[in-house]
């Protein structure tokens, strides 16, 4: 498979959506079976290392979706080469800079 | 009956426009075809193909009231009027309601139409078992009318790169052809981010079929066939 292109954007997406789905589904079924977490105990969760590797992991697979999600939207509408170059880019590095601020923060409190 | 057809010669038109027509139906014009026609009769520079008259050759795909069908199976009974008629959306129009598909037969050629195998042939002829052949059941029948094509919008964005869902109906009907010996090839040409990926699903490939195949269902099977061949 080449990275990212055909079957392997494909595959990947598919597999970010199904845990992303089941990560809106823990969380909606926590705040329908108890009190609502206050952010102080949502942060204590995700600065224990368990709640850290998968804040780590969502965020991962949040940004491979959206990655190859607006790879797709550019791929279809935007024809200029210079253009599709400087606009796939400005999103690239805009969700590197998000990624790593997700795992410096991570990194922070919960390592 | 009204009608209001595309009209664009090259030679003489800077730019399309539409012209109207009207027609008294007889007897005998049950179909959209039928109709044009007739219509030829009164004004001979309408330009459009058809052949068999019977949607089995694919020639006189067009767009009929902003759906792509096929006019010799179009029944006039029950048509809104005026009766739109215009060439297949997307693909570059030669004259009237004749396009150019060129393009259209580059893909279809592109995913190789034809048996590959280079086993020595047998005696008489490749047999196959009937549930052998059950699996080229809705995949075979495509008469290459272009009418899903024309009316795939992720063709219309990537109409060079996208092979579009004709190509992709063919491809499928090799893959699965116990004849064929070529099936890992022709999975490893489709994965690419433009040949095959590009489909969204959208569906108005099998929603237009005039043969009520459903090139959508192929391409996803192709999907699942990548992933198996890959795993």
């Amino acid at each position: 498979m080449r990275l990212f292109t055909g079957q392997s954007a494909f595959v990947a997406q598919r597999i970010s959506a199904l845990l992303l789905l089941a990560c809106v589904a823990v969380v909606a079924l926590r705040l329908a079976i108890g009190p609502s977490p206050t952010f102080a105990q949502w942060r204590a969760w995700a600065g224990q290392p368990l709640g850290g590797a998968v804040v780590l992991v969502l965020a991962g697979a949040l940004f491979m979706h959206a990655w190859i999600g607006a790879r797709d939207v550019l791929i279809d509408y935007v024809k200029p080469f210079a253009l599709r170059l400087a606009v796939m880019t400005f999103v690239a590095a805009g969700l590197c800079v998000l990624a790593a601020w997700t795992a410096v923060i991570v990194a922070t409190h919960a390592l | 009956m009204r009608f209001r057809i595309y009209r664009f010669d090259p030679d003489r038109d800077s730019k399309p426009r539409w012209q109207e027509y009207e027609l008294d139906l007889h007897a005998n014009d049950r179909m959209v075809l039928d109709a044009l026609v007739r219509l030829k009769e009164q004004d001979d520079s309408i330009a459009f193909r058809r052949s068999c008259r019977e949607g089995v050759c694919g020639s006189d795909g067009m767009n009929i009231n902003g759906l792509n069908a096929l006019a010799c199976i179009t029944p006039l009974a029950g048509i809104s009027e005026p009766v739109t008629l215009a060439p297949l959306p997307s693909f570059p129009v030669i004259r009237d309601l004749i396009v150019d598909m060129t393009q259209f037969f580059a893909h279809y050629d592109a995913i190789k139409p034809y048996l590959v195998n280079e086993e020595p042939p047998p005696e008489r002829e490749r047999l196959q078992s009937p549930a052998e052949r059950q699996r080229l059941d809705g995949l075979y029948e495509c008469i290459l009318c272009a009418c899903c094509t024309s009316f795939c919008p992720s063709a219309w964005w990537n109409p060079e790169k996208f092979l579009g869902p004709a190509a992709l109906l063919q491809a499928r009907r090799f893959i699965v052809d116990s004849r064929d010996r070529a099936a890992p090839q022709r999975l490893e040409f489709l994965d690419d981010v433009y040949k095959l990926f590009r489909c969204r699903t959208i569906m108005n490939c099998t929603q237009v079929c005039p043969k009520g195949l459903n090139p959508a269902h192929a391409i996803e099977r192709i999907k699942i066939d990548l992933l198996r061949h890959s795993s």
